[in-house]
């Protein structure tokens, strides 16, 4: 896939502080990319940095083909740009708000009212059209901004955070919402601190921190990448220290630890104490897997179950990052 | 007769030039349409506007009933020509008081408050070009402004009826006011792309239409008694001339003190001109000059259109 959003070695300086630093980074055509970071890791200047408001220190940027330093407007007709504060016009109406931002974008007004019809249907406010915008709830005029990057159907979406300070009903309807703009064929690229929304949308992830970009792929790359361990949950009836012993020293094994069991309900709702859960970072191939298993019930170990854990998000992100603030 | 020429289509009528004109300026600029309607929406307008009418109305009724109690004739023609020009001097004075203080308070707020809204970032990253954005918030300014002028129109006609006010007066009044607006509208507009805050923006704007509007006549007034001094007894013409252009200039600066110079000019039967004039000076010599309200538009205009510049160009530049 082509890359429609490229950075190369692009840096913000302030007096004293280095907000981004060097960031080059690739987000593919159709992508639905999740910029993640701590707070103050320089996601929203780069985002500024891409939608033309703030210029680079050194380094160099394309959205859609256009640099954002040689043509700005090219990079402004490609983009629909939705900051993480922003205000709407209380003293207009719905539709005139739309309105007005779609005569920003030059298009024609003949054309007007059937867009604005359209975009309200989209993000479902089609009811409030004729509503002055200060009546409506957060949630809504979240979604009316959203319609408002896509007046002049742009390639590309930039949107900062937009589901911060949503209720749990809103921030699903942003993230469907964002899933139906992919499908119809938009790239987006939007910053979070939600890693779920990352994790169940994104198809490419980006980790930034202290202004650098320290990870980028797709979701499954960067765990084999960032965590190229697996993790082993074996679940025992009991001989929890035999087990251990086996295993220690064992080739592959990595590192053991016993969280404490937790209560598991029975059949007839009763809290049981659980089974205990030995997880175990093996670095090894499947054969290699399969060969502990068959050890561990040769020596007639109690093994319960036997399974591999998946590596989240959050996981990944705690291992890309260090938590360093600028 | 061919099917074709029947079902040819017949173009819809043109809409008359004028007003295709207004059409085009309000659907090409949406930021000057955006904001008449914000304006004009609810009862700020209105009450503004009422306001504005009452208060000059409020005056004019003052200024005749004072020469009504006083004049012993109110029929005799050329004392009626006298509260004619009274009322049309009042009413235009008042005018272009408020246009002084009004004015900045429409634009004082432009580009500051669309920061204060977190508005001026979608904006910016439209294509719409900063120069639109600069003009829009002005031109919305000037029409309202406008709005105000004409709304008080009724009133100077008073004067019409009365007698006593030529035509260039009243032509020169209007071009005046709308001079002075565009001054104090642009002031506004520069002030407010340079502050993040509109209550700074504000502040400068009225600082710069008092400076204007009362510091230049003070500062006239400050020169007057030491150049007195300093060219009593002595006929140093040239000095004079200086003096002369000098306070010319400052006239010609404050669009009240260039207004009443003009009107003196005009009603001087020594002078009584429009354009051009020659004072003479302690010795043989005399210069030329011309009338106040001439250099005061070019003023107005050049001061206004720079202000304007600069603001878009503010605009215009991304962050550094």
């Amino acid at each position: 896939m082509p890359a429609i959003i490229e950075t190369r070695h692009l840096t913000k300086r302030y007096t004293r502080l280095t907000a981004v630093n060097e960031l080059s980074l690739s987000v593919e055509q159709g992508a639905i990319y999740g910029f993640v970071g701590p707070n103050g890791a320089g996601k929203t200047t780069t985002m500024r940095m891409l939608t033309t408001l703030l210029q680079p220190t050194s380094g160099q940027a394309w959205v859609a083909g256009c640099s954002i330093a040689r043509d700005p407007r090219g990079v402004r007709r490609a983009i629909g740009y939705m900051p993480d504060f922003f205000g709407v016009y209380d003293d207009m109406k719905v539709w005139e708000y739309l309105d007005f931002f779609a005569a920003c974008y030059e298009i024609p007004e003949v054309q007007r009212t059937h867009l604005i019809g359209d975009l309200l249907e989209l993000v479902d406010l089609s009811h409030r059209r004729e509503d002055m915008v200060d009546t409506l709830s957060r949630g809504m005029k979240q979604r009316l901004c959203l319609a408002r990057t896509l007046a002049h159907d742009p390639q590309i979406l930039i949107l900062d955070e937009p589901a911060s300070g949503l209720d749990p009903r809103a921030r699903i309807e942003i993230r469907e919402l964002l899933v139906e703009l992919s499908r119809m064929g938009k790239t987006i690229f939007f910053s979070t601190h939600i890693l779920a929304d990352v994790a169940e949308i994104c198809t490419q992830v980006g980790i930034v921190e202290a202004g650098k970009l320290v990870a980028q792929g797709d979701l499954a790359e960067m765990q084999r990448r960032l965590m190229p361990h697996r993790r082993l949950q074996i679940t025992l009836l009991g001989q929890v220290e035999e087990t251990q012993q086996a295993l220690l020293g064992r080739e592959g094994v990595l590192e053991m630890r016993l969280p404490q069991p937790t209560t598991s309900d029975s059949k007839n709702g009763e809290a049981q104490p659980a089974h205990p859960i030995l997880e175990v970072d093996f670095a090894g191939d499947d054969a290699a897997v399969s060969a502990l298993l068959h050890d561990l019930v040769q020596r007639g170990l109690p093994v319960l179950r036997f399974s591999e854990a998946v590596h989240d998000l959050e996981e990944v992100f705690m291992q890309a990052t260090k938590g360093i603030v600028t | 007769m061919s099917t074709e020429t029947l079902s040819a289509p017949v173009a819809p009528p043109k809409p008359r030039r004028a007003a295709r004109t207004v059409r085009e300026m309000l659907t090409r600029n949406p930021v000057i349409l955006k904001e008449l309607r914000g304006r004009m929406r609810g009862m700020r307008a209105f009450v503004l506007l009422t306001l504005h009418v009452m208060l000059l109305s409020g005056f004019v009724t003052l200024i005749y009933g004072a020469y009504a109690a006083t004049s012993t004739n109110v029929y005799n023609s050329v004392s009626n020509q006298v509260v004619g020009k009274i009322v049309f001097g009042a009413v235009v004075g008042l005018e272009l008081l408020l246009v002084c203080f009004i004015t900045p308070a429409l634009t004082a707020g432009a580009i500051s408050g669309e920061r204060e809204k977190q508005t001026f970032d979608l904006l910016r990253t439209t294509l719409l070009p900063a120069y639109a954005l600069v003009l829009g918030k002005l031109g919305s300014a000037m029409l309202f402004v406008l709005i105000l002028l004409v709304a008080a129109l009724p009133l100077q006609s008073l004067a019409f009826l009365l007698g006593g006010v030529a035509p260039e007066e009243f032509f020169i009044s209007v071009v005046l006011l709308v001079a002075t607006a565009f001054l104090f509208g642009t002031a506004g507009i520069f002030f407010s792309s340079l502050m993040r805050r509109t209550l700074g923006s504000t502040v400068l704007s009225y600082g710069f239409a008092l400076l204007d509007t009362l510091g230049l006549p003070l500062v006239m007034l400050a020169l007057l008694p030491v150049v007195g001094i300093l060219f009593s007894g002595s006929r140093n013409e040239f000095a004079e001339a200086v003096f002369i252009y000098v306070m010319g200039l400052l006239i010609a600066c404050n669009p009240i003190a260039a207004a009443i110079t003009t009107e003196i000019l005009l009603s001087d039967p020594t002078y009584h001109t429009l354009f051009y004039f020659t004072i003479p000076l302690s010795g043989s010599f005399s210069i030329p000059l011309i009338s106040p309200w001439l250099p005061c538009i070019l003023f107005c205009f050049g001061l206004g259109a720079l202000l304007l510049l600069v603001s878009i160009r503010v605009v215009n530049h991304a962050e550094r």
